[in-house]
């Protein structure tokens, strides 16, 4: 018998990247439930496609440098889901492909995997789209026509206006409460589902993956901003729901936000940069081009995450009481 | 920030906790026990000092000689003493079993430990209310108080009482019972309660053997597997793995794992999850630390607090891209030490 002179820790450890990696993988196929079970196999279709796409980038990438290919932390995967979770359902299957190739092959392998990219690289690939076809991005079917959506073909289908859409031309959207919630409105596959949403997220809090001063930080600026400026007249509360339902604000702001690699290390940090990019995406509905530009918040947002994590000295932890060994 | 420390560990107790403490059988010819004379007279502080240091015991958590610890604590007059009755390591139980098997031994001994360093509270630091309980049925005025299934619960209990104001010391449950033995009866400390566990053998119990006895016999004893490929004296977390099983078992050794296969981690690199912070119960930020120690000239105002670190390895255990966050910790308090300005190695 040979005895091994191995390392310590010598026990099996519950937690690592790619378990991590693993549960925002199982919120986000989470939120394929409910559009399959609404529209067919299309969301299926669509996601099993970008993530082929994924790993065929990744391992593209592996080649060309002549690394060792290593997809076991399933980090390009995420991002492929998180890309189609925010497409419409409506779009050809090569936009989301073409998202994710960026994500990977621009936004996050030259700048050396996990852990280093400094912009998220699912924000980045799709604010590569939104620039390149923007009527594409923002044209949503019309879940109420009942028209069946082929599985792998383009589709030429009714469009209708999406909440953020009205929003954006200074109207209230005409949609139920009960719809809203479970997601029966023109908009983003996962980005609708607003109650399968909030589980995936309070699943996401619990394991301890993604991190909840971001989200709330968020989610509460977002509101602050409803609630002073609303851009349709109504009630401040009204505008709150309208605001924080639409578009993909909210999805953003439990899956991309979160993503530990490029937010801010400390406690307070986190809300800080949470409070920005809510503040940015209420900006960018307001102001910008485009029905809604999350994506674009984002990546300003994860460019100041640097001077948040420099100026927020997290060196010493605070209100410790620590004993004398 | 919900202010929660440690880490929660997959706990395996129950396999080792269902059978009693078991003698290793010793060999023929090994020299019998030499019974110290019994004490007579008086029952003061000096006397109780003076039976542990004739009886050899040894504090099986850190390793320091009960006499001489008695005298230290003496001098810094403690509120309270504590007696550790619990396991931080996920699969050992020695102390566990021993208090449940001695509950009134360690009581007794741990009442003559408070009056030997002149401490007004004893009490029995267990882990778990379902412990508190079983204990309770036993001999219910056991002081009990909890210290909790996070790792490392010894420091986190530390950190406990000193934020309760309470200047607390802290003796191992197998010492309190040898001081008795040695009071009482005059015997000196030449056993010890070893768990053995992992999946390298095929019985897991709680063992009473000779301090002195080789390893090997005592996993023997266990059922060792032939495959086994990594033995680990001491915990699974801060433990030491043994290339030769003649090792001796010492008064400190609690636990001896044997495992088949020893666990692979992939090292990914940092990816800022604030783990370790959260996991460290000495308020250092290791990821910060790890940052810092990467460049070529670490700047030795930035690495705040390492000199703090007990070496409990949680923030390597909590890390998921499996990063040596101990080792970094540790060389940065050696730099620290050095006051080495220009070149670390």
């Amino acid at each position: 018998m040979t005895l091994l002179n191995a390392k310590t820790p010598y026990l099996k450890k519950e937690t690592s990247v790619s378990s991590m990696m693993r549960d925002t993988l199982t919120a986000l196929a989470f939120l394929l439930v409910l559009p399959v079970a609404r529209y067919g196999a299309r969301p299926l279709a669509m996601a099993a496609v970008t993530l082929v796409a994924c790993v065929l980038c990744e391992i593209a990438w592996s080649l060309l440098q002549s690394r060792s290919i290593n997809t076991s932390d399933c980090s390009s995967m995420v991002t492929g889901l998180i890309i189609v979770m925010l497409m419409p359902l409506n779009a050809p299957l090569w936009l989301p492909c073409a998202a994710a190739a960026f994500a990977i092959l621009v936004a996050k392998k030259p700048f050396g995997s996990t852990g280093h990219t400094p912009f998220n690289p699912a924000a980045a690939g799709m604010a590569f789209i939104t620039l390149l076809w923007p009527q594409r991005i923002f044209s949503y079917f019309n879940p109420s026509a009942g028209e069946v959506l082929p599985v792998f073909a383009d589709c030429n289908v009714e469009t209708a206006p999406s909440p953020a859409a009205v929003l954006k031309n200074g109207l209230k959207p005409d949609i139920l409460p009960f719809d809203m919630l479970w997601g029966v409105f023109a908009g983003p596959v996962g980005a609708t589902g607003i109650l399968v949403l909030c589980a995936c997220g309070l699943y996401l809090f619990l394991k301890r993956t993604a991190n909840w001063e971001i989200t709330a930080g968020c989610l509460f600026a977002g509101a602050v901003m409803a609630a002073l400026w609303p851009r349709i007249a109504c009630a401040p509360l009204t505008s709150i729901k309208y605001e924080l339902m639409s578009g993909s604000l909210l999805f953003c702001a439990v899956f991309m936000l979160t993503d530990p690699v490029t937010s801010p290390r400390t406690g307070f940090g986190r809300v800080l940069y949470g409070l920005l990019a809510g503040v940015l995406i209420m900006l960018f509905r307001r102001y910008g081009a485009y029905e809604q530009g999350a994506w674009f918040a984002i990546l300003l947002a994860n460019a100041v995450v640097p001077q948040i994590n420099s100026l927020v000295c997290g060196d010493r932890r605070w209100g410790e009481e620590l004993y004398e060994e | 920030m919900i202010l929660r420390h440690g880490i929660k560990l997959d706990q395996q107790k129950a396999a080792s906790l269902r059978h009693k403490i078991q003698d290793l059988p010793t060999a023929e010819n090994q020299k019998k026990t030499e019974w110290l004379p019994l004490r007579k007279g008086e029952l003061n502080s000096n006397a109780i000092i003076a039976a542990a240091q004739a009886a050899g015991i040894v504090d099986e958590f850190d390793g320091v000689p009960l006499f001489r610890k008695l005298k230290k604590l003496r001098r810094l007059k403690p509120d309270m003493i504590v007696a550790c009755c619990f396991d931080e390591d996920p699969c050992t139980t020695s102390a566990m079993a021993t208090l449940r098997e001695n509950t009134n031994a360690i009581i007794a001994g741990l009442v003559l430990a408070g009056k030997a360093c002149g401490a007004k509270e004893n009490k029995i630091a267990v882990a778990t209310k379902h412990e508190a309980k079983m204990i309770q049925k036993i001999n219910p005025q056991a002081d009990l108080i909890l210290a909790g299934e996070m790792y490392p619960a010894r420091a986190l209990l530390k950190r406990k009482l000193f934020a309760n104001r309470k200047n607390a010391a802290y003796i191992g449950a197998q010492a309190c019972a040898a001081l008795l033995a040695a009071i009482d009866d005059g015997e000196p400390q030449t056993s010890t309660v070893v768990t053995v566990a992992g999946d390298g053998v095929e019985h897991w119990r709680n063992v009473r053997a000779r301090i002195g006895t080789p390893l090997k016999e005592l996993l023997e004893f266990c059922g060792l597997s032939e495959k086994t490929s990594l033995v680990v004296t001491g915990s699974s977390i801060t433990g030491r793995a043994v290339t030769d099983l003649n090792e001796p078992i010492a008064a400190t050794t609690r636990c001896v794992i044997a495992l088949k296969k020893a666990p692979n981690y992939k090292e990914y690199p940092c990816i800022g999850c604030q783990r370790c912070a959260r996991a460290c119960p000495r308020g250092i930020v290791p990821w910060k630390i790890q940052q810092e120690m990467q460049n070529a000239k670490p700047n030795l105002v930035r690495l705040t607090n390492v000199q703090k670190c007990i070496r409990c390895a949680a923030c390597t255990v909590a890390c998921p891209s499996g990063i040596d966050l101990t080792g970094a910790v540790r060389k940065a308090a050696q730099l620290k030490k050095s006051g080495d300005f220009i070149d670390i190695t």
